[in-house]
């Protein structure tokens, strides 16, 4: 064990320059013990930005153990250039705010971000916002990063990571620079592919031993599988209006990928708010689809006179309304299947 | 148990009288909650163009509305609103306090966590299913790590709002005229928010984005995972 920090303290503003160091910080999400496939994509991603901005990536981990060997590697070969464990009783479970809140802050008490990046599905939704808050941080429900080497307050040769995300209708996206606006940007990746290895296995592991909170005022009565589990996870998100009938999910899913989820728009609007997929298909209907990031794409399949909102949409796909059936869906399914080809995972 | 349901100043538009989707749910949960014993309170930051959503909110069968008068609250960062809002709150006595999980335009989902750090309240994201289980406790449905989690939460909390009840409530017709819309004025001495952090809210730049035409689904799938 490395030291213990649990002590809630929120910084002030406008403090030192320690706040502003260059390092970006992942929060993992592990499944089974094993990091999701998005939590290797938000890895490989800081990695990719950090060699412009000339930052440390950080994997955090929460656990109530050590972590497994293969499982550092993992990280490292993703893109970590440390990890720092959180460790403590209860950590293992999924995220809660009130019980895993104060781990996330001594993580950051500990390594000062300049990022906390989020990958899709997993806990930045539960802990993204509320470590905003405490540490008085720019937020970003789902966006992505660009790197630039544009002249700022930086010292020369260090580039500046800029965090982008849409607002509204997409008819604009709002660009957060943490070091314009002097403070932290806490975010959520969209889910991606990583790339097969863009780090070293090599990686060093920085223990905070944490400690339950005390008086811990939110517990657990009882939990079971999520039968919604892949969509947040999902790089591409595929959700069909309701009225189009449950064989049109049916067919579709039938012939989808791996990493591809198709989806009642209706019976898993839970899972779809809590999803940040990279691709989505609209099929039916386009008035939700004001979500994803501006990397990100969406496509929508109308039928006959179906309006499109102006701006909602990248690719488009009118088809007439009496197409509607177990032909076409069988038609996108196959389509769908080149997704699988890029790894969705 | 005092329930207080928050809504976001709506976007500049035509449809200001509109309650927005994540609003709507999180004010059916409150409302599933069952009248008389429960006092049910809509707020909402911003000026009184913008009370649309609260008179909505009346007509729905919320006891009290209540309007934080405010200037301009749809480009303020969530730090401010939550700030702002949280000083109404504690005002009111609210013990569970219940959003939408995101706003129409920014999208954020994050006042809500804001708000609960200032009022020193526990904080669910991504709410169901809520039950009262004692006077100080609720019970809550809530997904995450790849489970579906029933959680006791000690009150006050705040809780973000993913998904409508499985039964609507339909509370029975208003006897009389609806309440007036009440009013918290920032004047008030023991209202200082420092309202200059819409900053974090980041750069605002216009996407300039077609839309591409395609004739089958093949080409929309090669045209959405082009790189």
């Amino acid at each position: 064990m490395i030291g213990a920090s649990t002590a809630f303290r929120v910084p002030r503003r406008h403090a030192s320059a320690r706040r502003f160091l260059p390092n970006l910080l992942v929060p993992i999400d592990l499944r089974d013990g094993e990091p999701t496939g998005p939590s290797l994509f938000a890895l490989c991603e800081s990695r990719r930005v950090a060699h412009v901005a000339g930052a440390t990536v950080y994997a955090i981990v929460m656990s109530d153990r050590e972590i497994d060997g293969a499982v550092l590697a993992r990280l490292g070969r993703a893109g970590a250039d440390r990890v720092l464990l959180c460790e403590g009783a209860g950590l293992a479970a999924p995220a809660l705010d009130a019980t895993h809140g104060p781990a996330l802050q001594a993580a950051v008490e500990r390594v000062a971000p300049l990022l906390v990046l989020f990958p899709a599905g997993g806990a930045g939704i539960t802990l993204g916002p509320s470590l905003a808050a405490r540490i008085g941080a720019a937020f970003a429900g789902a966006a992505d990063l660009e790197a630039t080497d544009a002249v700022g307050p930086l010292a020369d040769g260090v580039g500046r990571v800029i965090v982008r995300r849409w607002r509204g209708a997409r008819a604009a996206y709002r660009r957060l620079d943490p070091v314009e606006i002097e403070r932290p940007v806490v975010a959520i990746l969209a889910a991606g592919v990583a790339a097969q290895q863009v780090g070293s296995e090599e990686i060093d592991v920085d223990v905070i031993a944490c400690a339950p909170p005390k008086g811990n005022t939110t517990s657990e009565i009882s939990s079971e599988p999520d039968d919604d589990e892949r969509i947040p996870l999902a790089r591409v998100l595929v959700a069909v209006d309701p009225a189009l009938g449950p064989e049109a999910v049916a067919r579709i899913a039938a012939a989808a990928p791996a990493g591809v989820a198709v989806v009642d728009r209706a019976r898993s609007a839970a899972a779809i708010a809590a999803s940040a997929p990279e691709i989505v298909i609209a099929i039916g209907d386009v008035e939700w689809v004001a979500m994803g990031t501006p990397h990100g794409r969406l496509g929508a399949i109308l039928f006959g006179d179906d309006a499109l909102p102006p701006r909602a949409v990248d690719v488009v796909w009118r088809v007439p309304a009496a197409a509607a059936g177990a032909e076409l869906w069988s038609q996108i399914g196959e389509a769908l299947a080149a997704f699988a080809a890029k790894g969705a995972s | 148990m005092n329930i207080v349901v928050c809504f976001r100043a709506p976007s500049p538009g035509p449809e200001v009288d509109a309650l927005a989707g994540a609003d709507a749910l999180a004010l059916a949960q409150a409302l599933a909650l069952g009248a008389g014993e429960h006092q049910t309170t809509a707020l909402l930051g911003g000026t009184s163009m913008e009370a649309g959503s609260l008179r909505l909110a009346l007509a729905a069968g919320v006891d009290r509305a209540m309007r934080v008068a405010a200037d301009d609250m749809a480009a303020t960062d969530f730090h401010t609103i939550g700030q702002l809002l949280a000083i109404a709150l504690r005002r009111i006595g609210a013990e569970l306090v219940l959003t939408g999980m995101r706003s129409d335009d920014e999208g954020l989902g994050a006042a809500p966590a804001a708000i609960a750090r200032h009022l020193g309240a526990n904080y669910v994201a991504g709410v169901e299913e809520i039950a009262i289980a004692s006077p100080g406790t609720v019970d809550v449905v809530a997904r995450g790590g790849g489970r579906k989690r029933r959680l006791r939460v000690k009150l006050p909390a705040v809780l973000t709002i993913a998904t409508g009840p499985a039964t609507p409530a339909q509370r029975p017709p208003r006897a009389g005229a609806a309440p007036a819309i009440e009013v918290i004025p920032l004047s008030d001495p023991e209202a200082t928010v420092v309202r200059r952090r819409t900053e974090l809210l980041g750069r605002l730049e216009p996407a300039s984005r077609g839309v591409e035409t395609v004739t089958s689904a093949a080409a929309l799938v090669a045209a959405l995972d082009r790189p």
